[in-house]
């Protein structure tokens, strides 16, 4: 049956060509689309996690709903301890953040300000490595304050300048101190730096009264995909009903559904070309098949099955697709490979896109075996069906009426 | 024997039933995703374009030149007043709205966030962009002690209408005041930087909040459908700032750049796909029918005449197939067009992206005149080759034929 299969492809070239054409395009198409679709999901989604948000967070219940102090955490210091034994944490912090109002000489501006452990930061986030200007936060630092770009520009200040500071402290009394402004940090994410600045804990708790409290403690995972097992285990270890632990997923929900969205449209729009390339495939098998009635009648009248016909209409459309996916695989995980280690650059795209939260000009593929795979499977499954329709016209016809006809 | 030839063409077409139904099931089925997916995609864009001009820009939109980068009280436009008054009277220009902007901070008793508060009169803003379709939740009203928030800011604040907001800013003598207001409601503009920040008070409310004289105003928008109106305002007022929507959201321009490159690529490869579909059977028709086609040249029927047949024998299936795409393009499109695709379960994704939760379709006439052209065409092209096969053969040659 095979060899007739690989006879009959020969002796009806066109058709071979097309449908080998066909399936090399929608395979090669279909893994490199995916691939470039997936690569700027995870792209998108590890600039957000690497500027600010944790992998995963734990709150105190309440604080993220209604917020205020008295949902601050207030044992930081053993709940720390506990986390210290949980297999696949990289890192973990605690975060104070508190809104205020800055002012340099007659400019102001409300901003976040958050105390934070500047050297255990810069293992957690980018924003050591976002510095722009002067120097980062030192552990040891008193009254120096890290701010964003943005926030520098709306408050006329530099590095070296001085900065009021008015706020509360964490028993809801009030707060004020003078900053001098030690960096200028940058993270290409517009909101996040025109609204940000840093302060060492040690003395901004001093100032908040915040010791041994926090807004949050924020975790570094070693591989971003065990986060939910790391979180079970966290709220295991932790035995605390009053705390939650939130995994990225439900922080950047939004972000999350945005993507999913994405990936919709993107399948809808793929969805689109196969529909048309399997009806090509299958209008050139039933051609293919209906200048074939002849031949397949006289097989038929020789003692072939339906069945065997069948599997000669399977061999046929499994050797060209096989042929043609075996071309179009490594070819198309090679375009995948290549732009996942060197990401195609859209100049400008981030200075466009920095209210939606787009921080990188780089647009890196996802190469992804496993998802290479299911695209070719797909390919595959999409050209079998393909023969349904001329397998039954075929089928239709009886071996006697099949052999005479013209 | 053009009618002759035209009845021999509607038969053959359909002489092989199932092959021509294939035919036009291709061509219908993918054109009516194709215009589907185009209309939806549009209407994405559009929908989003329409409601930034309605709740922000207009078409035209004038500054104090400064303004944009300071966003400081000083630099108004010190005679928006008078401006305002000019333009309204003028024939080519539908609305006009001058509104009052301020940064500051925005804090309920447990939450704080930035906002940027938006001095309007609401009976302007009606007529300017139908303010009263954006609202989501409350009542549409703004007096002393009730404002309107954007619907992303009431989230990440967690408030509800009544709840009690102080907004705190720096007014124009330097000085940093706040005022205490309630939420009376909630409004959705579907434009992020406006639903992640602003908070509308009455507009003379917040003039005497932040000191400003009467005839101040940040922005002057303007509704207009003259494509000439931005020059003339660009010569009129040297000294401000007069810029397009476009300028203003160079974003949007690049996303609808972005579209009609996506569009047009789709577009160029399905068509290509259905030019390989229909050239396919064409060609094995003719094939079929070489010695066919050998008689009628030896009984004295043209090459021309053989070819014409075969021109309407192609374009009568492509036709067909068009008839049925447009046919499902015009329900798939109604229905996307009124009723919309619901996504509501990624409501919070789309609306980070500015996209409303469900999604409306646009229906243009061109989509349908733009394909049209383009299954004829190719209906057309696809019979070249196997023509050039029947013109190579000699009569005697093509009578000869075995099929």
């Amino acid at each position: 049956m095979f060899s007739l299969a690989l006879k009959n492809l020969l002796f009806y070239k066109s058709r071979s060509i097309t449908t080998f054409f066909l399936t090399f395009m929608s395979a090669f198409f279909f893994i490199v689309y995916v691939a470039m679709m997936d690569g700027s999901h995870n792209s998108m989604l590890q600039n957000a996690l690497k500027v600010y948000t944790g992998a995963i967070e734990i709150y105190k219940k309440g604080y993220r709903d209604l917020g205020g102090n008295e949902y601050l955490l207030d044992t930081v210091e053993s709940i720390e301890k506990k986390l210290e034994s949980i297999r696949g944490i990289e890192e973990f912090t605690s975060r104070y953040e508190t809104y205020a109002l800055l002012s340099h000489k007659e400019f102001s501006s409300a901003a976040m300000v958050a105390g934070i452990h500047p050297d255990k930061e810069s293992h957690m986030s980018q924003l050591k490595e976002a510095l722009k200007e002067g120097v980062y936060l030192q552990d040891e630092a008193k009254n120096s304050m890290y701010i964003g770009i943005d926030l520098a520009e709306k408050l006329h200040v530099s590095v070296g300048d001085e900065l009021s500071f008015i706020g509360s402290t964490s028993d809801n009394s009030f707060a004020a101190d003078l900053f001098i402004v030690c960096g200028i940090f940058q993270t290409g994410a517009y909101e996040f730096d025109s609204s940000s600045a840093f302060v060492s804990r040690k003395y901004f708790d001093e100032l908040t009264s915040a010791r041994n409290k926090a807004s949050y403690i924020t975790i570094k995972v070693k591989n971003l995909a065990d986060v939910d097992v790391i979180a079970d285990n966290i709220h295991k270890v932790l035995l605390d009903d009053t705390l939650e632990v939130v995994t990225w997923k439900i922080l950047m929900k939004s972000m999350v559904e945005a993507m999913q969205v994405d990936s919709i449209f993107g399948y809808i729009s793929m969805s689109l070309f196969f529909v048309v390339i399997f009806f090509v495939i299958m209008i050139f098998s039933y051609i293919n098949v209906s200048s074939r009635i002849r031949e397949f009648g006289v097989l038929r009248c020789i003692g072939l099955s339906r069945l065997d016909i069948g599997k000669i209409l399977f061999y046929e459309i499994f050797i060209l697709s096989s042929a043609a996916i075996l071309l179009a695989t490594p070819l198309g995980a090679y375009v995948a490979y290549y732009f996942s280690l060197h990401p195609i650059v859209i100049e400008g795209m981030s200075e466009t896109y920095k209210e939606y939260g787009i921080v990188s000009d780089q647009l890196p593929f996802n190469f992804d075996m496993l998802t290479i795979m299911w695209n070719v499977g797909l390919i595959y499954i999409l050209n079998f069906l393909s023969i349904l329709y001329p397998l039954h016209f075929i089928n239709s016809f009886k071996p006697i009426e099949a052999s005479k006809h013209v | 024997m053009y009618k002759l030839i035209l009845s021999l063409a509607l038969k053959n077409a359909f002489l092989r039933l199932s092959r021509t139904i294939l035919v036009i099931s291709m061509i219908g089925v993918s054109m009516s995703m194709m215009i589907s997916l185009e209309g939806l995609y549009d209407g994405m864009t559009q929908n989003m374009v329409e409601k930034s001009k309605r709740s922000d820009s207009g078409e035209i939109s004038i500054y104090n030149k400064n303004y944009r980068i300071t966003e400081s009280l000083n630099d108004t436009i010190k005679n928006a007043d008078q401006i305002g008054e000019v333009l309204s009277k003028r024939s080519d220009i539908q609305a006009v709205s001058l509104r009052l902007k301020a940064q500051g901070l925005l804090a309920t008793a447990r939450k704080s966030a930035f906002c940027s508060a938006i001095g309007i009169d609401l009976q302007e803003e009606e007529q300017f962009g139908k303010f009263s379709e954006f609202l989501q939740e409350g009542t549409l009203k703004l007096d002393k002690r009730y404002i309107l928030l954007g619907s992303e800011l009431a989230k990440t604040l967690k408030v509800r209408i009544g709840s009690k907001l102080i907004f705190s800013t720096q007014d124009k003598s330097k000085e940093i005041n706040s005022i205490a207001f309630r939420v009376g409601g909630i409004v959705q503009t579907n434009n992020i930087s406006l639903d992640k920040s602003a908070v509308y008070v009455q507009k003379e409310q917040l003039r005497t909040f932040l000191g400003l004289d009467k005839q101040e105003a940040m922005q002057i928008a303007i509704r207009s459908n003259s494509s000439e109106l931005l020059t003339h305002l660009q010569a009129e007022y040297k000294n401000l700032e007069v810029k397009s929507f476009l300028q203003l959201y160079p974003m949007m321009q690049q996303m609808q750049e972005i579209m009609v490159i996506f569009n047009s690529i789709t577009f160029l490869i399905v068509m290509s796909v259905v030019f390989i579909g229909i050239m396919g059977v064409m060609y094995v028709s003719v094939l079929d029918r070489v010695r066919e086609f050998g008689i009628m040249q030896s009984i004295g029927m043209s090459y021309s005449l053989i070819r014409t047949q075969i021109f309407i024998e192609s374009l009568s299936v492509a036709l067909l197939g068009y008839v049925f795409g447009a046919v499902l393009a015009l329900l798939m499109l109604g229905y996307l067009h009124v009723d919309g695709l619901d996504l509501s379960e990624f409501a919070d994704g789309l609306e980070s992206f500015g996209y409303s939760a469900v999604l409306y379709a646009t229906v243009k006439a061109e989509y349908f005149v733009t394909t049209f052209f383009a299954i004829v065409g190719a209906s057309l092209l696809s019979v070249l080759l196997p023509l050039r096969k029947i013109k190579k053969m000699s009569v005697i040659e093509a009578t000869k034929v075995e099929i």
